[in-house]
């Protein structure tokens, strides 16, 4: 298949206006899963997560709007 | 970070009450899978990124008008198989990384890579079946601290059912 063709049969699926053919394959390639997965390390995986999160948060603001109520052990120990 | 076993109804009432720990606790369940789905179908983690920040952006946006009887992990994974397409079709209609494309996204469009699709859960159900021997090969099928034989456990329980 060539870009071309490719590009066609997306555009088409996203249009709504795809074949059925061409709906299978689309939809069978995305469930197809990679065997060849790049496995990263649990630190690895927490830093993509807390980046992503990040990111959506300065997006969203939403710890301005909604700040998190402090547990009730930190106030304690604010008190002392 | 703390973990907790709440089920994903309760988190998406909570995310309806402006619960911004509920929203956490949803974006460290599916974040890294649904950008490693991503990254692995484009081949571009800064592609994968956006797609999983846009994701749950809208998902944080959205959080007031989700339908009763939401299935978020079907919502998100549809999510993401619409926006890898999208992605493609971006990068073709500006001819931007048409060499990654072509090297590693359209090869997997091949009938033979296609039929891939179908194998996972055929594997899966094979490595499941376990076989009688295997079974007793296995140490913890084995594992028997009290000493008893499985034949006496079992007349017992069948004279409990009995009376029953």
């Amino acid at each position: 298949m060539t870009t071309e063709v490719l590009h066609k049969k997306t555009h088409r699926y996203l249009s709504g206006a795809a074949m059925p053919a061409e709906t299978k394959q689309i939809q069978n390639w995305l469930s197809c899963i990679d065997d060849k997965e790049v496995k990263l390390s649990g630190k690895e995986k927490e830093r993509i997560e807390n980046e992503i999160l990040a990111e959506v948060q300065a997006y969203t603001a939403y710890p301005l709007f909604y700040p998190k109520a402090e547990p009730w052990w930190k106030k304690i120990t604010a008190v002392f | 970070m703390s973990r907790n076993f709440t089920p994903d109804e309760t988190l998406i009432d909570q995310l309806f009450l402006n619960d911004t720990s509920a929203f956490e606790e949803i974006h460290h369940r599916y974040c890294y899978s649904l950008y490693a789905y991503c990254a692995g179908k484009l081949s571009s983690a800064a592609d994968a990124r956006q797609i999983v920040r846009d994701i749950f952006i809208l998902l944080w946006e959205k959080r007031h008008t989700l339908p009763v009887g939401f299935s978020l992990s079907l919502y998100l994974y549809t999510e993401v198989r619409k926006c890898v397409v999208r992605c493609i079709n971006e990068k073709l209609e500006t001819s931007e990384d048409l060499a990654t494309l072509e090297k590693k996204v359209i090869p997997g469009f091949a009938v033979m890579n296609l039929q891939k699709a179908r194998q996972p859960v055929k594997r899966i159900a094979c490595e499941n079946i376990v076989t009688k021997k295997e079974k007793y090969q296995d140490p913890w099928w084995n594992y028997n601290p009290s000493g008893i034989n499985i034949k006496v456990i079992k007349n017992t329980l069948q004279k409990a059912f009995n009376l029953l």
